[in-house]
């Protein structure tokens, strides 16, 4: 019975998650008819005569009616076909899918940084409530909300990559598929390990500090409420030693809530790395969803935010399901 | 703390880019590219590759007994597709350069020299042959004149696969005819600079190559006649080049060629500092001293084919008056701008025509800056207490907004006119620009306009005659003289005329002349390159110190 409620829900949600991302397809599509400037200025010359404008936009599609544009779109989408970049004249899929690899490895490396930091932080506060721990895990969650993630990114490139030179200062010369094919294939683990930390390194961080100071705090409140609840004093009170009544009843409870919230950042990650991958010229979505708006490359924008939005949707669906596994209180209803 | 010479073998960087890039490139190797978001091309990964493999933008390392080094180049944008005849801008050119030629080009000054064709002539008016070279393409087949042939058809005839955007390139063909080793290109008309412009446009690809292939893979892959051959193409992230070893001139010196792109300058500065880069372009004025202040880069400047002007609509008071237009150029102080807002990056101009392009007037002075002047014309005018506002673009051309803010704010301080400044994204500014009807321009914006066939002509036609695409004036002198030029089959006669419309466009003063924009680049101080004035990049004429 459990089942098929999960099955149920999920199924619901999908169907939710198909209705926001045709409507993140329509509002993209509208987008193009209120926003000044047009894909063939950034095709054709200056100079160029009316007729060599007009048989571009014809040759792009952009002389067809809008009901019609936006129904050959439609039509095309479902069949998995996200038409061809104003600009590039390359396929739109193969453009958008050969980006995704590059902001997903940005983000969850971002989401382990903040993870790796922030909850054993966040505990460290809670249970040194007062203590100079304390006002130094609170001090640099102030740091990490309030700074800017470019101006910190900027700031890291000039001081660990420009003057110590311990980082590269951007790109993307080595993926984790790299390091994934040296477990098994004649590159040295190790080597291919550290090229790829030298290039993720200052991107995750950058990305990944806002979100670090953001669980911190969720952590640390969520472990005083727990600790200040009388479960907690009858595990104590039978003579639970302290470690126990910490890690494996407060901190359990206390993580119902930073799934949610991780769920919901990690999608957040992937659509809001735009400014971080442009500091670190990162070969992502971020990326290429700039490159289109300034060029008006409106099929390569909305094939950016379409995956993006299918990618928000997913993840969301996948932490409602964690969720009620988490918290057996939970109902698929 | 400088880095010492010495110390670049064991700073942690180079480790991590030997370790990394090495092992990268033997895993990029065993999984053909996908994996990473590359979208590989047919090209394979070279054993010659991996050596730099993990930072594949910086290549410092050499043999110093062959000479073999690599260059890594960082632009402000990448490419929009590798197609060479589908594409109208700088960054796509700078890179599809490297592989593709046409029967002519041009030098770092802009002199033409001869590419695929060896020689040519205007075998009659409206006629002109080129005779062409044993090359070949990247694949091993040989250049035919039927290659050359489709090449042009393709760019000018919308009916030939694409629309292209360089249809007007080319001027007006109405024929092209392959013959035995040569092609005869017939015109509509007598096109005076048709060399100029198959100097600098008209790339030539392989005919079957391009029938048989897919627009979307000829905007991945590369076929063309040129001294780099790609190895490896990641759409907006980077592109590799290798020297291609049947090049009809010398071999490349360069073993391995990377292009990349960071919209931040910042981040291109950081690069070229770092040494991850050896060229890297537009840096602008605020950088300068970074860069020249480090111990392994320096700046190095040229004069662009670009000039930047205020333009004024001759339609729309008070610009509609001559002597309000002359007022304007009196009351802006451009020689303090280049100075002060451009760093000294920028040249003082008074005619539309650029110094050493067909048709300049060395003769013409740029007006002086003469606030008195201009107040006093101003009230002549008739238009004293005019209020006018100056629409600029945001980020297109080298500090473009505080030039204009400069400009604006000189003319707001006559006691007589007030000027408001307004700030528009370029491409809704463009949008305007170019519809074709001038009532939707501006009727005063700054803008910048690139001639990179070194022709008086090929400015003032489209900008400032009746019938140009983006023109502001209407003028009949000056839509006379043009005509004549145009119409004049020899070059010394056409100089001078295009030398007197310079000068009435001076006094007709339809731009506030500003300057003529300088190209900025880093370059590494291991690498011995000099800028070109076309603002292209040819690491082929780099070699190493």
């Amino acid at each position: 019975m459990a089942g098929t409620s999960l099955w149920r829900f999920v199924i619901k949600r999908s169907l939710q998650g198909i209705g926001v991302v045709w409507g993140v397809i329509t509002v993209v599509f509208a987008l193009r008819f209120v926003t000044p400037g047009s894909p063939i200025n950034a095709v054709a010359p200056l100079d160029a005569t009316q007729e060599t404008r007009q048989a571009i936009a014809a040759e792009l599609g952009l002389d067809q009616p809008l009901y019609v544009q936006y129904g050959q779109y439609l039509f095309d989408l479902i069949r998995g076909d996200m038409g061809y970049s104003y600009i590039k004249g390359q396929a739109v899929t193969t453009m958008v899918f050969s980006k995704l690899p590059a902001t997903v490895e940005l983000a969850v490396a971002a989401t382990v940084v903040a993870l790796v930091l922030s909850i054993p932080l966040g505990v460290l506060s809670a249970t040194r409530r007062n203590q100079p721990v304390d006002y130094g895990a609170t001090l640099f969650s102030l740091f990490g909300i309030s700074t800017p993630n470019f101006w910190l990114g900027i700031m890291m490139i000039l001081v660990l990559a420009v003057q110590l030179n311990i980082f590269n200062t951007s790109g993307r010369g080595v993926s984790s598929v790299d390091v994934a094919m040296s477990l098994v294939g004649p590159a040295p683990f190790f080597g291919t390990l550290v090229g790829w930390l030298s290039y993720v390194t200052l991107p995750a961080i950058a990305l990944g500090t806002y979100f670090t100071a953001l669980i911190t705090r969720l952590t640390r409140s969520g472990m005083l409420e727990e600790l200040g609840k009388s479960y907690v004093r009858a595990t104590r009170a039978k003579g639970a030693p302290e470690t126990l009544v910490r890690y494996k009843h407060a901190l359990r409870n206390t993580l119902i809530p930073v799934i949610t919230v991780l769920g919901l950042q990690l999608g957040t990650l992937i659509g809001g790395a735009v400014i971080t991958e442009a500091v670190f010229s990162w070969p992502g979505l971020g990326t290429l969803i700039i490159q289109s708006i300034n060029l008006r490359d409106w099929p390569a924008l909305q094939g950016s935010l379409i995956v993006i939005g299918v990618g928000f949707v997913l993840v969301n669906i996948v932490v409602d399901t964690i969720y009620g596994y988490l918290d057996p209180r939970v109902v698929y209803n | 703390m400088p880095r010492k010479e010495n110390e670049r073998n064991v700073d942690r960087r180079t480790f991590l880019k030997s370790a990394g890039g090495a092992a990268a490139t033997v895993a990029i190797a065993g999984c053909s590219g996908g994996n990473d978001g590359s979208t590989e091309t047919e090209a394979t990964t070279t054993a010659a590759e991996t050596t730099e493999g993990g930072d594949a933008t910086t290549t410092e390392e050499s043999d110093g007994e062959s000479g073999e080094f690599g260059v890594g180049v960082t632009l402000g944008q990448m490419d929009s597709g590798l197609d060479p005849q589908d594409n109208a801008e700088t960054p796509t050119d700078i890179i599809v350069s490297q592989a593709y030629e046409g029967l002519m080009g041009r030098d770092k000054e802009g002199a033409i020299v001869a590419k695929l064709a060896t020689e040519w002539e205007r075998v009659e008016p409206g006629t002109a042959r080129f005779t062409l070279r044993d090359a070949t393409f990247h694949n091993g087949d040989s250049l035919t004149a039927e290659d050359v042939r489709f090449s042009i058809r393709r760019i000018v005839f919308d009916d030939v696969d694409i629309a292209s955007p360089q249809k007007n390139d080319l001027g007006n063909v109405s024929d092209v005819v392959a013959g035995d080793g040569e092609v005869t290109v017939n015109f509509d008309g007598l096109n005076p600079i048709v060399f100029q412009l198959f100097a600098t446009n008209g790339q030539i690809m392989q005919k079957s190559w391009v029938e048989e292939n897919s627009r979307d893979y000829i905007n991945r892959n590369v076929n063309g006649t040129g001294p780099f051959q790609l190895t490896n193409y990641e759409s907006g992230n980077e592109v590799a080049f290798e020297p291609y070893e049947d090049y009809w001139d010398d071999t490349a010196a360069v073993q391995e060629l990377t292009v990349n792109s960071s919209s931040e300058s910042s981040t291109r500065v950081n690069r070229l500092l770092a040494e991850e880069s050896d060229i890297v372009t537009n840096v602008p004025p605020q950088e300068v001293s970074r860069v020249q202040n480090s111990d392994v880069a320096s700046i190095k400047s040229v004069a662009s084919t670009r000039v930047i002007f205020l333009q004024m609509r001759y339609d729309v008071e008070p610009f509609s008056n001559q002597k309000f237009r002359q007022a304007m150029n009196y009351a802006v102080d451009v020689e303090s701008i280049v100075e002060n807002v451009l760093n000294g990056f920028g040249k003082i101009t008074g005619q539309p025509t650029l110094d050493l392009f067909t048709g300049y007037n060395p003769d013409v002075d740029p007006y002086p800056y003469d606030p008195d002047e201009a107040e006093r014309l101003v009230e002549e005018s008739g238009f004293a207490g005019a209020e006018i506002t100056l629409q600029t673009p945001i980020g297109r051309y080298l500090k473009d907004v505080e030039v204009a803010q400069a400009a604006a704010n000189q003319i707001d301080s006559l006691s007589n006119v007030s000027c408001e400044l307004q700030q528009r994204e370029f491409s809704s500014l463009v949008q305007d620009i170019t519809t074709g009807n001038i009532e939707d321009k501006p009727a005063f914006n700054l803008l910048g306009w690139g001639n990179g066939e070194f022709d008086a002509a090929q400015t003032i036609i489209p900008l400032l005659t009746t019938d140009g695409a983006l023109t502001i004036l209407k003028n009949e002198e000056v839509d006379g003289l043009i005509q004549e030029a145009q119409n004049e089959p020899d070059p010394d006669a056409r100089e001078q005329i295009l030398q007197e419309a310079n000068a009435l466009l001076h006094d007709v003063a339809p731009w506030v002349f500003m300057h003529q924009q300088f190209s900025v680049y880093g370059v590494s101080d291991s690498l011995d390159w000099e800028p070109r004035a076309d603002e292209l990049i040819d690491p082929y004429t780099a070699t190493q110190k």
